[in-house]
């Protein structure tokens, strides 16, 4: 696995800079004299030397049609869409390719450019299957709308079209290589981008193929992303097969709740069904990919929901009840119980106004037992500190980042738009990365230091060799994974990872307000819940056994019917009947990520909304209602009755949370290893393992993948091949 | 004097705007009069024809309450245009092309209201 | 059946003042049309003999009443409109119906069409046809919500049930119609089905009722949604080469509009 060729790099990086100049991959920046005045259609515009012909005119407002580029991607100038005419130029240039020369005149329309793509057009066409009836990418296909706009409207070809057998590469990606125009995009995607060198070409010419070799899975976190990178239908999503076709779907812009990156999704719905996710750009959070998990667990969302309320009857059984019977009976519980009896645990998936009604209706039941079923170290400084728990740098300062320091973690799959932007740093821009904790395969290369917390200690104390590097370095990172942190020594962890990352901002030249602790968190709901003042873990719990236990979408199983009193009660409340709630005595059915209108805040402490895009299922209702009405049962009313009302209160606890999309500086890093010192904790000898080690352990981590068929099919294809799926022969 | 000024500004009025009937508020106002006593008139037969489960006194009632509704309506363009829709009704209810249905819509007697506050909303839907 | 056409539209233009040179162009033309081959085969070939006698005929029926025709178009596939005010309709459509030259004796449809952003927001448009010269003429004119219309029944018998069904679904008054009343919605339907402004789903929604023991009429609770279609996609990928949009046509010329009679 080579890093790209210094051309490609070079280009690469000019694409970025030319095209997002928010982006923040850092371009030097150039005096205004170095410009370069080029024309397009005789209207000048002013670019930076080494722009291509195509981003000059974008820059002009002009989009020229094109196969094979693609911004994020290296420039492979196969496809000849993309040809102009340059004034006083011989022939017509690919404008994908060429950089632009000072006083060139580029005609976008011109007679001879517009021939020039209807020639190209009808030489893609010339192999391209005419089965855009049967196509999963019709209503959506690049080539169906640029033949439209730029092919002509006959046809003379007479010949016999070329077929290409399809490939099995696994359960998420259906292929039909006949409709390939061999842009290359899907095998850049993957060398580049996923850094899974499992897709390339054969053969040449007319027998250019696209495949994987010998028949295997593409066996990439990131392997969906080739289906919206394909201009074509020669790669479609196999579950989304046939199911709907993109006008008759409605869009709601989301957000995604499987990882704590906080994807930034559209969801596509027909019919109260949600029919296919897809990606959404935001440059600062995962640019315009996303994660398989993310993509493809939706059809989680219809398998194995709570719909109705359930009660345990006499026999122990669970059974279906009316919603005033159900919160009647909870209301009953929690009136019987003193304050200290009473315990919650929000699960990864709660979102922030739930969690602000938990912990209102709680507080006023005079109960302060509410926990986060992920582990933090509540020692030092604890969650108090904002910065403690935050992925400070920011997920987009992974680019501006040389050095980065990962323990205990294993980005790749805890959180792999993460990774794929520090694969992007280490391609782009030199990154180097290293690695204390178990050696797993990232994408790119590091330095393994060791797998022991004895190496912490060394980094620390300042006697590993790695030190010198850390403290040579100018903008590093140290990156611990919040699995790291819950092992029985996480909070000696975190303080000497504190001591670490506090060394190297002092001793290297770290420009202010560069910030090197981060802690990288698995779940969506974490980060709000810190915020909000959740207590994390549920040791207090076991060690104050409650008598009603209030589990709210808690579905990590840290807690058992063994943790609570004798005759205690648990309540479940949440969308999947998986791990809580079969051990609950009543259920109460809430909404899902794409069901509600819910603030999540991500690792950075970025906060983001998702919407309604479908109804809930059957009697299921948003968190917070439930939790509303159960407080008015109770006699403790909350004061909020609508959404606006719990975000305005939400905006009273932790006013960052109604700032979407904006993300609020943590800061006292050094009064946070002051505390962090103060423990007295030994580190144990244990080597850091982080429980996502393969591709398998990826696919189902939460309730919803967990119920989600195409997961299985997909931990079974990495395990035994993709030929252990058996697909039906459809197409 | 006046009362040519007067006619002068309706006609020139009318040259803006078309009527559909009435040149002004006064004769749209008597044609909402005839169509009031056309309906008055016809109650009682349409209680007796279609055998309503109720008195010519409530039919009564209606008819005046579904005037009522429009009666903030001055242009007479509006007027003649609720007219006309109003003597398409009672062309409908005379000739009994309607049914008991058609006629009892008017009553709304099935709606439930809309609760308003927050738990009998939640136990009720989804929607606020 | 093309001969026919050119006939009429000679004789027509004889009626008119300037014979000869229109006809010489005419005649110009079509030699010129038919004498270059068309070369370039990925473009739809233009009926330039169709589409000038079409323009010629157009010219002038314009000609003949000024008063009452504001625009004459033909479209991309030779159709030709003429769009007039709302006071022409009678006298237009007889012109069209009976002149020797143009025998429109069929009214082969009355629509309307809702563009709410116009200030007559209703396009009323008449569709005849000539079987005696095989051709097809477009009529436009518009109107408001309270604005009536003259009705064409007195000219053509076939646009009795079609005003009826403009007047259920759009609303549009037509003077001295015969029997105007609904013709598709049920009774004591409110509003006007094909207005834009009226939704997709409608605002009541019917159901049996056991208790009444009748159907029942409530305000639309919709469980489930209806379908909606995004339409707007594919066409807006490349919006620098698209065309520039055709100018509206001059359907609102309210300052060419005759006096009142």
């Amino acid at each position: 696995m080579l890093r790209l060729p210094v051309v490609g790099r070079a280009l690469a990086g000019a694409a970025k800079g030319g095209l997002t100049p928010s982006n923040t991959v850092r371009t030097p920046v150039r005096a205004a004299s170095n410009m370069v005045e080029v024309f397009v259609d005789g209207k000048p515009v002013e670019v930076e030397p080494g722009t291509t012909v195509l981003q000059a005119c974008e820059k002009a407002g002009i989009q020229i049609p094109r196969f094979c580029y693609h911004e994020r991607l290296s420039v492979a100038g196969n496809c000849r869409m993309c040809l102009v005419e340059i004034e006083k130029a011989p022939k017509p240039v690919a404008a994908c390719a060429m950089p632009v020369m000072k006083g060139w005149n580029i005609l976008t329309n011109s007679e001879k450019t517009r021939k020039a793509r209807e020639g190209v057009m009808e030489f893609l066409l010339a192999n391209h299957p005419l089965d855009c009836p049967i196509c999963d990418q019709g209503g959506e296909c690049d080539l169906q709308d640029q033949s439209m706009q730029f092919g002509s409207d006959r046809s003379r070809f007479t010949e016999g079209k070329r077929a290409v057998e399809d490939k099995n590469i696994g359960p998420l990606i259906k292929t039909i290589m006949t409709r390939c125009i061999q842009c290359t995009r899907c095998v850049r995607f993957a060398s580049e981008i996923a850094g899974v060198e499992d897709l390339g070409t054969t053969g040449r010419g007319n027998n250019l193929q696209i495949g994987t070799y010998v028949e295997k899975m593409f066996m990439s976190e990131l392997s969906g992303n080739v289906i919206d990178v394909c201009p074509v239908g020669a790669l479609t999503s196999k579950p989304y097969a046939f199911t709907a076709r993109p006008w008759e779907t409605r869009k709601t812009e989301s957000i995604d709740v499987m990882d704590a990156v906080g994807s930034n999704i559209l969801v596509s719905t027909r019919g109260g069904e949600v029919m296919r996710v897809l990606p959404r750009l935001n440059e600062d959070v995962n640019e315009e990919w996303i994660s398989d998990k993310t993509r493809f667990a939706y059809d989680g969302l219809k398998r194995q929901r709570l719909t109705q309320p359930m009660v345990k009857d006499n026999s122990g059984q669970l059974t279906p009840t009316t919603w005033e019977d159900a919160l009647t009976r909870v209301a009953g519980a929690l009136q019987g119980v003193q304050g200290g009896e009473l315990a919650a645990i929000a699960g990864g998936m709660a979102d922030a106004e739930a969690l602000v009604a938990l912990k209102d209706l709680l507080n006023k039941l005079n109960s302060e037992n509410l926990c986060t079923e992920e582990v933090f170290p509540m020692a030092g400084a604890g969650t108090d500190l904002r910065s403690n728990y935050l992925l400070n740098s920011r997920i987009a300062g992974i680019e501006d980042c040389d050095l980065l320091l990962l323990v205990g973690t294993n980005p790749r799959y805890e959180a792999p738009l993460f990774n794929a932007r520090i694969r992007k740093s280490w391609l782009h821009n030199e990154l180097r990365v290293a690695m204390v904790g178990y050696s797993v395969d990232l994408s790119y290369t590091y330095d393994h230091l060791g797998e022991d917390t004895s190496v912490l200690k060394g980094l620390a104390n300042g006697t590993h060799p790695f030190c010198q590097v850390l403290s040579a370095a100018k903008r590093p990172m140290v990156i611990v994974g919040s699995s790291a942190l819950q092992r029985k020594d996480g909070a000696a962890i975190l303080s000497t990872i504190s001591t670490i990352a506090q060394n190297a901002r002092t001793s290297s030249g770290v420009e202010a307000g560069w910030k090197v602790l981060n802690v990288l968190h698995r779940v969506a709901s974490q980060v709000a819940a810190l915020d909000l003042g959740y207590k994390a873990g549920v040791e207090a719990i076991r060690k104050n056994p409650p008598k009603v236990l209030f589990l709210l979408g808690a579905d990590g199983g840290c807690i058992t019917r063994a943790d609570i009193a004798q005759d205690g009660l648990i309540v479940y409340q949440g969308h999947h009947g998986d791990i809580g709630a079969p051990m609950a005595d009543i259920i109460l059915p809430g909404a899902a990520y794409t069901e509600k209108n819910a603030t999540y805040v991500n690792t950075e402490g970025r906060s983001q909304h998702t919407r309604v895009a479908v109804t809930a299922p059957g009697m299921a209702r948003e968190d917070w209602k439930i939790i509303r009405a159960l407080s008015e049962l109770v006699g403790v009313t909350l004061p909020y009755d609508t959404l606006d009302e719990v975000r305005s209160r939400l905006a009273e606890v932790s006013p960052n949370l109604v700032r979407y999309d904006d993300v609020e500086e943590a800061n006292y890093f050094k009064q946070s290893n002051e505390l962090a010192m103060a423990v007295n904790q030994d580190l144990l000898a244990a080597p850091l393992v982080p429980p996502q080690l393969s591709i398998k352990d990826f696919y189902m981590t939460d309730s919803i993948s967990r119920a989600s068929q195409t997961m299985a099919k997909c931990v079974k294809a990495a395990t035994e091949g993709a030929a252990a799926v058996e697909e039906p022969s459809i197409c | 004097m006046a009362s040519t000024a007067a006619t002068r500004t309706t006609a020139a009025a009318a040259k803006f705007v078309k009527p559909i009937f009435s040149r002004d508020l006064d004769e749209a106002k008597r044609r909402v009069r005839e169509l009031y006593r056309a309906w008055y008139r016809e109650v009682p037969n349409t209680v007796t024809l279609f055998q309503l489960d109720i008195t010519t006194r409530q039919g009564r009632d209606k008819v005046r309450e579904v005037f009522d509704k429009n009666k903030h309506v001055t242009d007479p363009r509006v007027i003649d245009m609720l007219v006309i829709k109003g003597k398409m009704e009672l062309e409908e209810t005379i000739h009994i092309w309607k049914q008991r249905t058609h006629i009892m819509r008017y009553f709304h007697e099935t709606e439930e209201p809309h609760p308003t506050d927050f738990l009998s909303k939640f136990y009720r839907g989804h929607d606020p | 059946m093309a001969a026919s056409l050119v006939r009429f539209v000679r004789g027509g233009l004889g009626r008119g003042f300037n014979v000869a040179r229109s006809s010489c162009l005419l005649q110009q033309q079509t030699r010129l049309q038919s004498s270059t081959t068309e070369t370039r085969a990925t473009v739809r070939p233009k009926d330039a003999v169709t589409h000038n006698q079409l323009a010629a005929f157009g010219e002038y029926v314009a000609e003949i009443m000024p008063k009452y025709i504001q625009q004459v178009q033909l479209t991309c596939y030779n159709e030709l409109e003429v769009m007039i005010h709302p006071d022409g309709v009678i006298p237009v459509l007889t012109f069209l119906k009976d002149h020797t030259n143009a025998q429109f004796k069929n009214m082969v449809d009355l629509t309307a069409v809702d563009i709410p952003t116009r200030q007559n927001r209703f396009e009323i448009v008449y569709n005849l046809l000539s079987l005696r010269y095989n051709s097809r003429i477009r009529v436009k004119t518009y109107t408001d919500e309270l604005t009536t219309v003259e009705s064409a029944v007195s000219v053509h018998e076939a646009a009795n049930w079609y005003e009826r069904e403009v007047w259920d679904m759009y609303g549009v008054f037509f003077a001295n119609h015969p029997d105007l009343r609904r013709i598709l919605t049920d009774y004591g339907f409110e509003g006007h089905p094909f207005r834009k402004d009226f939704p997709l789903s409608g605002y009541v929604e019917v159901r049996y009722d056991d208790e009444v023991k009748r159907v029942v009429a409530e305000p639309v609770e919709l469980s489930q949604e209806f379908r909606k279609f995004d339409l707007n996609t594919p066409w807006e990928v490349f919006p620098s080469y698209r065309d520039p949009k055709e100018a509206a046509p001059k359907l609102d010329a309210g300052d060419k509009a005759p006096e009142n009679k």
